[in-house]
């Protein structure tokens, strides 16, 4: 473990990331730690790479085509995209969660048993540790009489704590999440974020959000991207009253509400 | 289930990342070596084609000069002259009656019918295009052969592989005057245009490089068809042939020679008559792809 | 995008028969299928042949049993649908998941040529090259080392090659490039979304195609199936050239049957003037239409929507 001057233990590390598509910079020489048992918000205008730098976390950006990506992103000490680390692996640790929800068309278990279902655990160790993560992410009170529904017939919000479960379940120590309340009604995003609340006290959470107020409300530390470039990273609330970055301060002025 | 704190003193990296265990090491590898062996699969189309297009040229073009090509002499029953215009003359018949029905159909489909109606409609277009063609042979022969009192003939032949081709001119038809943008059509009606105008004035250009793509279409699919014109014609060694007379057709003279002896100039002839209609039709496919990529239409929604 | 969305002006003006003339077309493959059943129906003259007609006794003039042919159908479609299924599935997952784009974009017309190939080219090919082949190579393989498995013993198949196999082969490649682009375009249906979902659960692309991907694409597979099968079902005269049509069960894998679309197509001749021949093959012939129609209509509804690419009987 590494732990740093403030005490916290650093789980991920990210050390001068740069992802390029053909000559273009999506992501410029971008550095930062995360520690565990926090929730970092990433803000910033729509093109700054925040969804890129949430992908490039567990080697998802690697699915998309044409992209070339230096530095290294250490995961508890190890770089993750060493040539001898499957993305396979990754991503056991390393979980997320997209914007929309994406459960499988199969039964509310079968959705969460997914993850620990390919490692062939037991059956009885799955039913434990599905229980437990439906509880994490809040869902376990509305499903726990039916867990053979369809997953389908959730709501979406019910669909999005579902997927965070599902995510929870291999248990990670990391969890992204992808602007998950963007396609929820403000009942559903309030669950969620209420959930993202509880999980941060366990999880590393790094959350991607364009609602700079979310932002406000979940999180411990924001990291602001313009054009590629991190201008700035900080406790919450010095961020949103004090920016030190006058671009900082001209997004947050024009988003928050 | 050991909460992710509790594993926070425990589990290094080294031990969740390089995870030699079995049953993931052959996970991972599992999915590498099925990665290069589903691919070869390709080969059990690839190969075939490679192999009969290489077989049906090696047997025909020794003996192709340019006098079997062309030769329509009576006589002289080796050659394809006479296959290969009379071939011409029953597609020339045929596309044309076929392009007839079908373009009136599809666009009357696509124009004038109510949506369910149009549905039912083209839920039978589908049908006929899955019907055997020796469903249709039969047809033709039972209604235009005997019914009709044409024979074995020209005419029969070419009506009913007319009837083989329509529906999927008709199909095409549809799927282009359906896929008119909006805003276009409204804009045609609602400067007043009346529904012949549009669809002559306006749609037609727009429509026409799918309808195009269709007939071509609809003509390599019928060339190659032998259930049709095998059932309704009988063969002909003279051309041009007259309405109510025997005719050749290309496939009709692949029936007749296949089973030559080898080495017979008969059994070559069938090679060479497979070898045009090969070349025909891969020509007409490329055809078809190029404007095809060009427009970027396919059958959609419509046709389910 | 029809009538019921077309502003109304146009059918004030004209008569009853400028309102109804415009729709007449419309109902050309109505008209054409109805005239197909009308017409079979009528040279069957309905007979009725009585149960005999489903018996396996086929010696006209005296009994008319066309379980043989139907059986010989399936005998020859089912197991080259299974084969068209795997290799195109397998083909399928290899295009969408494993193979770069610009592979695909090369390889995927050479599939799509194999349905553009007219069926007797096949036949011919069938008959003189593919056959011996399996005559002199493949069958006398089977029959030597898996003769112990019943119905791959007996007796020794046809030196000419001509039979059961070689009729199997060339359906399975008439068929698969209607089931490829089928599942093809059901695994391309998936959405983005939820394919990375299950990547990012730590799956493996193939873990992920077998337990993401083609759940959720089973209906198109499912269609792919039944149109495959369709089309094996009723191909005519490629298998009527290398499958030694005689009207008997074949004795064993090697041997050689009859289907009901090669029966029909060689029959036809030697049935002129024979009214009973002739209805019997008509009502064979409908019983075909009815089986490839059912086939065809399932397969269709099963997906929501198809991608219909123009290939022959597709």
């Amino acid at each position: 473990m590494i732990a740093d001057e403030n005490g916290g233990t650093v789980v991920v590390s990210v050390q001068h990331l740069t992802v390029r598509a053909k000559q273009k910079k999506i992501l410029d020489d971008v550095s930062l730690d995360f520690e565990s048992s926090s929730l970092t918000a990433v803000v910033g205008p729509s093109g700054c790479g925040k969804t890129t730098f949430v992908r490039s976390l567990n080697r998802m950006v690697e699915l998309t085509p044409g992209l070339t990506i230096d530095g290294a992103i250490l995961y508890l000490g190890q770089n993750i995209y060493d040539p001898h680390v499957n993305p396979v692996m990754v991503r056991r640790r390393i979980g997320m969660v997209f914007q929309r929800p994406t459960v499988f068309p199969t039964s509310i278990f079968e959705n969460a048993a997914f993850g620990l279902r390919l490692v062939g655990e037991e059956i009885s160790v799955i039913e434990k540790n599905v229980e437990e993560a439906l509880r994490r992410s809040g869902l376990w009170e509305e499903v726990k009489d039916d867990l053979d529904r369809p997953a389908l017939s959730l709501s979406g919000g019910q669909q999005q704590r579902l997927c965070i479960a599902r995510a929870l379940v291999t248990q990670p120590r990391v969890l992204l999440m992808d602007e998950p309340t963007s396609a929820l009604d403000p009942a559903a995003t309030q669950r969620v974020e209420a959930t993202m609340q509880r999980l941060k006290e366990d999880y590393v959470v790094v959350l991607v959000t364009h609602n700079v107020s979310q932002a406000a409300r979940v999180s411990d530390r924001i990291a602001v991207l313009h054009q590629g470039h991190l201008i700035e990273v900080g406790p919450t609330a010095e961020v949103l009253e004090r920016p030190r970055n006058p671009l900082t301060a001209e997004f947050i002025t024009g988003r928050f509400s | 289930m050991a909460s992710a704190t509790a594993g926070l003193g425990t589990d290094t990296a080294q031990d969740l990342l390089f995870d030699r265990s079995f049953r993931t090491r052959w996970r991972l590898g599992f999915d590498k070596v099925i990665g290069w062996v589903l691919p070869l699969l390709f080969l059990v189309a690839i190969i075939p084609i490679l192999d009969l297009v290489y077989y049906i040229a090696s047997q025909a073009l020794p003996t192709l000069t340019w006098t079997v090509l062309t030769s329509t002499n009576p006589y002289d029953p080796d050659a394809l002259g006479v296959p290969i215009l009379s071939t011409a003359a029953i597609m020339l018949f045929a596309t044309s009656l076929a392009v007839l029905l079908g373009l009136f159909g599809g666009v009357a489909t696509a124009e004038f019918l109510p949506e369910r109606a149009a549905g039912w409609v083209r839920m039978t277009a589908n049908m006929l295009v899955g019907t055997p063609s020796v469903v249709l042979g039969y047809f033709g022969y039972f209604l235009l052969v005997i019914t009709f009192g044409w024979g074995l003939s020209f005419v029969a032949g070419s009506v009913t592989l007319a009837f083989f081709m329509t529906p999927y001119v008709f199909r095409i038809a549809d799927l282009a005057y359906s896929s008119i943008p909006r805003p276009i059509r409204e804009a045609a009606y609602g400067s007043g245009a009346r529904p012949y105008q549009y669809v002559l004035r306006v749609a037609a250009p727009i429509a026409f490089p799918q309808i195009l793509n269709g007939v071509f279409l609809a003509l390599a699919i019928g060339v190659g068809e032998t259930a049709p014109i095998v059932l309704t014609t009988t063969q002909s060694v003279i051309f041009p042939p007259t309405i109510y007379s025997p005719v050749t057709f290309l496939t009709g003279t692949i029936w007749e020679n296949f089973s030559q002896p080898a080495g017979s100039p008969s059994l070559a002839l069938a090679f060479q008559a497979a070898l045009i209609l090969l070349v025909v039709v891969v020509a007409l496919n490329i055809l078809v792809r190029v404007i095809s990529a060009r427009y970027q239409k396919r059958l959609e929604g419509l046709y389910q | 995008m029809s009538a019921a969305t077309t502003p109304h002006r146009h059918r004030s003006a004209g008569t009853v028969a400028g309102r109804i003339v415009p729709f007449v077309p419309a109902l050309i493959p109505a008209a054409l299928l109805l005239g197909i059943v009308v017409e079979l129906l009528i040279s069957s003259k309905l007979t009725n042949f009585g149960l005999d007609f489903w018996g396996s006794n086929w010696n006209p003039p005296d009994h008319w049993g066309i379980a043989i042919f139907v059986t010989g159908s399936l005998l020859t479609a089912l197991p080259a649908l299974f084969f068209a299924m795997a290799i195109g599935l397998g083909i399928a997952i290899a295009s969408t998941t494993y193979l770069p784009g610009w592979i695909t974009r090369f390889l995927d017309p050479f599939v799509d040529l194999l349905a553009g190939i007219p069926s007797i080219v096949y036949g011919i090919w069938g008959y003189l090259l593919v056959a011996p082949f399996f005559g002199t190579v493949i069958n006398p393989a089977l029959y030597n080392h898996l003769g112990f498995i019943p119905g791959f013993g007996g007796v020794a198949p046809r030196a000419d090659g001509l039979g059961l196999p070689v009729g199997i082969f060339i359906l399975t490649l008439m068929a698969l490039p209607i089931t490829t682009l089928l599942i093809r375009d059901a695994l391309r249906s998936v959405p983005r979304d939820l394919w990375e979902a299950g990547l990012g659960l730590g799956a493996t692309r193939w873990e992920t195609m077998r337990h993401v991907a083609i759940p959720y694409g089973s209906r198109g597979i499912l269609s792919a199936a039944f149109l495959g099968f369709g089309r094996a079902f009723g191909e005519t005269v490629a298998i009527a050239m290398v499958l030694n049509v005689v009207a008997t069960y074949p004795i064993n894998v090697y041997g050689s049957t009859a289907t009901m679309a090669s029966e029909m197509f060689l029959l036809l001749d030697s049935a002129f003037g024979n009214s009973q021949y002739l209805a019997a093959l008509s009502e064979m012939a409908l019983v075909l239409l009815v089986i490839s129609l059912a086939v065809n209509i399932i397969g269709r509804r099963l997906v929501a929507r198809i991608v219909t690419y123009e290939v022959a009987g597709l």
